[in-house]
């Protein structure tokens, strides 16, 4: 899945990211990169960016703490982001849903 | 283990368009994917090679800093209510027949000038993907749009110009305006 193909989603997916707890870049980008199969095709330098604007909008926080000597910025869920999350997710699944149904010609579930 | 060279230029060339609290946030991950890949098996050269191939270009990530910088969005919103705030000083000028307000001709061509430079300045920090670039240019906007609407207030005030409520609301659109732009110059400068 390339770059292009993801915008969009890109913010619900490194939030989703989050969810299980606290994580710097790199371990977001693991998490990805595990959760996906290494499907998503995109520059990694590029997360970093795209947490500082989630950052900027108040859906996650970012602190810096020292590592083994180096310093590292660690970002974590804020309670407007869990919100943002778990209203994304029920937007994907019922817009995924929808889609599914139209592509494979059969009736759309009823929104649960 | 030193870092090899590949790795160092990349880093430098980041360094080299972004502040440092940013480019050591990114060190940190290029250093962890190389390591991640001489976990893997690779000759150190090749772990580099494939870590910074994986990381992309410095230019579309200093672009996409650029793209999230404060001080781009609070030019770009600076650029989008300016043509509002213009009307309401545009209204005020028709109506009130602004030519006839004591205002040297020097004073009326140093504002017009100042005015087209800030719209320059806050454009290029629209547009801009160099991130100091639009950080300074929009900052500076941000700085020079305060202070013109302040000079338009003052100038009202103290000229013999007609308080009438047009030229009040001029007035408060502007007031709102250095507002705004105050307030965009925290996180604009925090960083």
């Amino acid at each position: 899945m390339r770059a292009e193909e993801l915008k969009g989603h890109l913010d619900a997916v490194l939030l989703a990211a989050l969810e299980d707890g606290p994580r710097h870049g790199y371990a977001v980008i693991e998490s990805l990169r595990q959760s996906t199969g290494g499907r998503l095709d995109l520059p990694t330098g590029t997360i970093y960016p795209a947490l500082r604007r989630l950052e900027q909008a108040g859906l996650i926080t970012g602190s810096w703490s020292v590592v083994g000597g180096r310093r590292r910025r660690e970002y974590k869920l804020t309670a407007a982001g869990t919100r943002a999350l778990s209203g994304r997710r029920a937007d994907w699944l019922d817009f995924s849903a929808t889609v599914s149904a139209a592509l494979e010609g059969r009736p759309c579930p009823s929104p649960v | 283990m030193s870092e090899p060279r590949l790795i160092s230029s990349y880093l430098a060339a980041l360094a080299d368009q972004l502040p440092a609290s940013i480019v050591e946030e990114l060190a940190d991950g290029l250093t962890e994917t190389h390591r991640s890949y001489l976990q893997q098996g690779l000759a150190p050269d090749l772990a580099a090679e494939s870590a910074v191939a994986e990381f992309g270009e410095p230019q579309e990530i200093v672009a996409e800093f650029a793209r999230v910088n404060p001080a781009r969005r609070a030019a770009r919103r600076l650029l989008g209510i300016g043509p509002l705030v213009g009307a309401c000083w545009a209204a005020a000028l028709i109506t009130d027949r602004a030519s006839a307000w004591p205002v040297p001709f020097a004073a009326r061509v140093l504002i017009g000038v100042a005015l087209i430079t800030i719209i320059g300045l806050l454009a290029a920090s629209a547009l801009s993907s160099r991130y100091r670039l639009a950080a300074r240019a929009g900052v500076a906007g941000c700085v020079g749009i305060a202070a013109l609407d302040a000079v338009l207030i003052t100038a009202v005030m103290f000229t013999s110009a007609p308080m009438t409520w047009v030229v009040v609301g001029a007035m408060l659109a502007s007031t709102a305006r250095i507002a705004f732009a105050a307030r965009s110059l925290v996180p604009a400068l925090a960083r």
